[in-house]
C-alpha cells in the first residue's frame, strides 16, 4: 500500500514547532533529573525578587515590573516625540524639515547603549526652574535615553503612515478651508493612526527588550538585581536565573509581536 | 457683459508643472447663477483651471478674482479660508473622509472651519442628505456606499459650506454608467436652483442640456467659448470640430 502524507505549510510549521518544544521539554526533564531540579527550586524561591525587586514580592520596588514600567513610560514619551518628529520631516518649510531630518537620522543611527550613557552624563542630577527643583533620578534618565531612539524609529512609522493616505484627502480638506494643523488633526492622523498600530507595537516589543540596557543607569531593574542581589548564588545556578529572565522577556514580548503581525495583516486588506 | 460685474474673473493665467506649461493664458468670466461647462481632450488643462480658481494650485502669472477675493494674491491657507467658504469643490474620486459617516462628512467643515453651531449644522446636513436623496444613509460610512452615492454625499458636503460657486471636476468620470444619471440629476437641480457652477465634464449631452455656456479647451488655451447650441451645432474652430467629431 502506498501511503503518502501530504502536509500543508501550516501543518509542517506546527510539526516543527512541536518538535522544538518537545526537545526543550525533554532537555529540561533530563537536566532536572541530573540535579537541575535543585537549581530550579532556588530560582523559584527567588522569583518574587526577580519580578518585583522584593523578596516577598511586595511592595514593588524594581525587578521585571520596573522594566515594564520603564517600557511604558518610554513608549509614552516616544509616541509624542515620534509623532511630532515624523510630521516635522514632512513639513513644507525647510527650517522645520531639515533639522527634524537630521535629528531623526542621528538618533536612528546611534547605538541605544551609547545614548543611554550619554543621557546619564548629559542630563543634570536636577534642574532648577523658578526656584522649583526638578530632580532627574536615574529612572527619568533611563526613560529619556530609551525614548529618544524609539521616537526616531517611530517617526519613520508615522511618516510612512501619513504618506500612505491618499493625496485626495489633503485636497478635499484644503478645498473645505482646513489649515494644515487642522488637516492633520481631523483628517490625516485619525486615518494614519490605525495604520501605525502594527509598527508601533513592534517598536514597543523592541523597546521592552532594550529596557535591559537601562541597568547601566543603576535602576533596580531585573538585570541589576541579577547582577547584585543574586551575585552570591553559585555560578551554576545563575545560568538558571538568566534562562528564567530570558523567558520573562520572551513571554511578555512574543504575544505582542504576534498580535502586531496579525493586525498588520488585517490593516493591509482594507483601504481605510 | 461688463467684466467687473462678473462673479468670477480669470485673466490670462499661466501655470507650469516643471517644464510643461499646462495653462498658456486662459481668460474666462462667469456671471452669478451661470453654469459653465469646460470640455476638451485630456491633458488640456481643464482640471488645472478649476484648482487655480479656488487656490488649490498657485498660478505663475495672471489674475483671478472670485467675488471680492483676488485669488492670485492670497498666500496662506488661512487667507484662503474666506475664499474656500465661497467656492466649494467636488472631485472625481469623491475624496470623502473614510473614517467619518456620511452625516459627519457633511457636518465637519461647517463646524470646524466656519465655526457654525452644531445643532444648526446637523439640521442643515440632514436636509442636504434629503436633497441628494440619501436621507436614509446618514450613518453609513463612505466604504458602504456606492460610487454614485458617495459622489452625492460629496456634493452635499460641498453645499453644506453654503458656497456661491461649486466647481465640479469630472465628477462622473469614475462612476458606473448606471449611477452617472443620479449624480447628473442632482447637479441639474443645483443649476436650476441658480447656483453658479463650473463643470469640467466628458458628458457632452449633459453639457449641452445644462450649461449656459460651454468652453472648449485644447493645449492650455480656451479655443472656443459659446452657448452650447452654437458650440455643438456650429463649431467655429477646426480643433473644436475635430474633438466633437471624435466624441459625439
Amino acid at each position: 500500500m502506498n501511503m503518502t502524507f501530504e502536509l500543508s505549510y501550516e501543518g509542517k510549521k506546527r510539526l516543527v514547532i512541536g518538535g522544538v518544544l518537545a526537545a526543550i521539554a525533554a532537555w529540561i526533564a533530563v537536566d532536572a533529573m541530573a540535579g537541575g531540579a535543585e537549581h530550579w527550586a532556588r530560582v523559584f524561591v527567588r522569583l518574587p525578587l526577580l519580578l518585583t525587586g522584593q523578596g516577598d514580592g511586595w511592595p514593588i520596588t524594581g525587578g521585571f515590573a520596573l522594566n515594564i514600567l520603564l517600557s511604558i513610560a518610554s513608549m509614552a514619551v516616544a509616541t509624542v516625540l515620534g509623532t511630532l518628529l515624523g510630521i516635522s520631516t514632512l513639513a513644507q518649510s525647510p527650517y522645520l524639515r531639515l533639522p527634524a531630518f537630521f535629528i531623526m537620522n542621528f538618533l536612528r543611527n546611534s547605538p541605544w547603549l551609547v545614548l543611554l550613557f550619554a543621557m546619564l552624563f548629559i542630563l543634570p542630577f536636577q534642574v532648577e526652574v523658578f526656584g522649583l527643583r526638578i530632580p532627574f533620578p536615574p529612572f527619568v534618565k533611563a526613560v529619556i535615553g530609551l525614548a529618544l531612539p524609539t521616537a526616531a524609529n517611530l517617526s519613520e512609522v508615522v511618516r510612512g503612515a501619513v504618506q500612505s493616505i491618499h493625496s485626495g484627502q489633503w485636497e478635499a480638506a484644503r478645498a473645505l478651508g482646513y489649515t494644515t494643523p487642522q488637516i492633520y488633526r481631523h483628517v490625516i492622523l485619525p486615518q494614519a493612526l490605525r495604520r501605525m498600530i502594527p509598527g508601533w507595537m513592534n517598536l514597543y516589543a523592541l523597546l521592552t527588550i532594550a529596557t535591559a540596557l537601562a541597568t547601566v543607569t543603576g535602576i533596580q531593574d531585573v538585570l541589576t538585581i541579577l547582577n547584585t542581589s543574586l551575585a552570591m548564588e553559585s555560578e551554576r545556578v545563575l545560568v538558571y536565573f538568566y534562562l528564567t529572565t530570558l523567558f520573562l522577556f520572551f513571554a511578555y514580548c512574543y504575544p505582542i509581536a504576534i498580535f502586531a503581525r496579525r493586525l498588520e495583516r488585517a490593516v493591509k486588506g482594507d483601504n481605510i | 457683459m461688463k467684466r467687473s460685474e462678473a462673479l468670477i474673473e480669470i485673466d490670462n493665467i499661466h501655470k507650469s508643472f516643471g517644464d510643461f506649461e499646462v495653462l498658456k493664458g486662459i481668460s474666462l468670466s462667469v456671471n452669478e447663477g451661470e453654469a459653465v461647462c469646460i470640455i476638451g481632450p485630456s491633458g488640456s488643462g481643464k482640471s488645472t483651471v478649476l484648482r487655480c480658481i479656488n487656490g488649490l494650485l498657485p498660478i505663475d502669472e495672471g489674475f483671478i478674482r472670485v467675488g471680492n477675493h483676488r485669488v492670485h494674491e492670497l498666500r496662506s491657507e488661512k487667507e484662503m479660508r474666506p475664499l474656500r467658504h465661497q467656492v466649494s469643490m467636488v472631485f472625481q474620486q469623491y475624496n470623502l473622509f473614510p473614517h467619518k459617516t456620511a452625516l459627519e462628512n457633511i457636518m465637519m467643515a461647517p463646524i470646524q472651519v466656519l465655526g457654525h453651531e452644531r445643532a444648526e449644522v446637523e439640521d442643515r446636513a440632514r436636509k442636504l442628505l434629503e436633497k441628494v436623496r440619501l436621507g436614509n444613509k446618514a450613518d453609513s460610512y463612505p466604504g458602504m456606499l456606492s460610487g454614485g452615492q458617495q459622489q452625492r454625499v460629496a456634493i452635499a458636503r460641498a453645499l453644506a459650506m453654503q458656497p456661491e460657486v461649486i466647481l465640479f471636476d469630472e465628477v462622473t468620470a469614475a462612476l458606473d454608467p448606471e449611477t452617472v444619471k443620479e449624480v447628473l440629476l442632482t447637479i441639474r437641480e443645483l443649476v436650476d436652483d441658480g447656483l453658479t457652477c463650473i463643470l469640467v465634464t466628458h458628458e457632452m449631452k449633459f453639457a449641452r442640456e445644462v450649461a449656459d455656456r460651454v468652453c472648449f479647451t485644447d493645449r492650455g488655451l480656451i479655443v472656443e467659448n459659446a452657448p452650447p447650441a452654437d458650440l455643438f451645432d456650429n463649431p467655429q474652430d477646426p480643433r473644436t470640430r475635430e474633438f466633437l467629431g471624435q466624441v459625439l
